[in-house]
């Protein structure tokens, strides 16, 4: 019965070849010049924005400003040492998503396809964790360095009156802290959610042709 | 010489284009959708093209890079409504060519296979198109045996489907 459901079908399937549509050689040739809206194609796009927000961020927020605060906390060498080793990391992932991005083939088999797309995702997701995490290290040790600095600084002219005690201090450094997280975590959600629209179809595929290898 | 390669292209899409129209008809439900699909394996087709180096047949080629544009390309571009919209387009029974019965289990074959996620069609469609295994394994990149297995238990599950 199964297959003669299948073969049924098979029958019916060649007998509507007929049916089908049909271009001309015009039509397919007016097709050629079309834009492509691929899933790889966005990919790339938001992609390559993202690299260029991420970078364009720390360059506007680096003003002269910042730079004279820099210079008050004793933090220049190690901003420098921060920015050399992050702008290396940058390149480092800007050049491998290019290679895996080079990857992407039409004409391999589907697995391997979805694979190579979803790898360049990778990339741009470690690189943004990577963004998050160093800011956050930038972020508590000039933190750090502006509590030792304003410690060993600030003369206190009535020490019996000045109230800024232990409490205070952890309300501080739990208001940064949580500030921080409230950041972090809403820009993972939104990533989430992009992504996760993005690349649904790609995963739940790839699960797919995964569950079919046990 | 580029447009010795459209012409050559354009010819060789335009006697085998059932290839992506059977494609169309099975990944998508409507008309617009199909036509959409269609443009968009045309576009990747024409991008691979350079590379195609005529060591495949273009049939076979083709398969390839239009089962990956429907499946891994292309992005759907409005919620398609499943089976009231497909029946009325593609896949309408001709009553006259059936008799009831058989027009009834070839109905809800074509919509149960509608129902089927993307890699399962692809094993179905490749079936339909008299690809034998070794293609079908070579084409989603899973081995022959459990390409085998899936569509075994494709064949139980269009059955139980068919006879409940």
């Amino acid at each position: 019965m199964v297959d003669d459901g299948l073969d049924l079908l098979k029958k019916d399937w060649k007998k509507r070849e007929g049916s089908l549509p049909h271009f001309s050689y015009n039509e397919i040739y007016k097709l050629l010049w079309k834009r492509s809206s691929s899933i790889v194609k966005w990919i790339f796009i938001i992609s390559i924005a993202e690299f260029l927000f991420w970078a364009a961020l720390s360059i506007i927020l680096s003003d002269k400003h910042q730079w004279e605060q820099i210079e008050a906390l004793n933090m220049t060498t190690e901003v420098i040492v921060f920015s050399v080793i992050s702008y290396l990391i940058t390149f480092y992932f800007i050049f491998c998503f290019y290679k895996n991005y080079k990857r992407i083939s039409v004409t391999d088999n589907i697995k391997l396809l979805i694979k190579n797309i979803l790898k360049t995702r990778k990339t741009v997701k470690r690189y943004i964790g990577f963004v998050l995490i160093s800011n956050a290290v930038l972020i508590l040790f000039t933190l750090y360095k502006t509590i030792t600095y304003h410690v060993a600084n600030t003369v206190i002219e009535n020490p019996e009156t000045y109230e800024f005690d232990t409490t205070r201090w952890l309300i501080l450094i739990g208001m940064t802290i949580g500030g921080l997280g409230i950041f972090l975590g809403l820009l993972w959600l939104f990533y989430r959610l992009i992504y996760g629209i993005l690349l649904r179809r790609l995963n739940k595929n790839y699960k797919e042709l995964k569950k079919l290898e046990v | 010489m580029n447009k010795e390669l459209e012409h050559q292209f354009v010819t060789n899409l335009e006697k085998h284009q059932n290839i992506a129209h059977k494609i169309c008809r099975i990944y998508t439900n409507d008309k617009d959708s199909h036509n959409d699909l269609f443009q968009e394996i045309t576009i990747q087709l024409w991008k691979a093209y350079p590379k195609f180096r005529g060591e495949a047949k273009f049939s076979t080629w083709m398969y390839r890079v239009a089962l990956n544009t429907a499946i891994t390309l292309y992005r759907k571009k409005k919620r398609s409504i499943r089976t009231q919209d497909f029946d009325s387009v593609d896949f309408k029974i001709k009553a006259e060519e059936y008799d009831g019965e058989t027009e009834e289990q070839l109905k809800v074959m074509y919509s149960a296979i509608q129902q089927l996620n993307d890699i399962e069609k692809a094993l179905v469609f490749l079936y339909l198109e008299d690809k034998n295994y070794r293609e079908i394994s070579d084409t989603l990149g899973i081995t022959e045996v459990n390409a085998r297995v899936k569509m075994n238990r494709l064949k139980t599950k269009l059955k139980n489907i068919l006879n409940p």
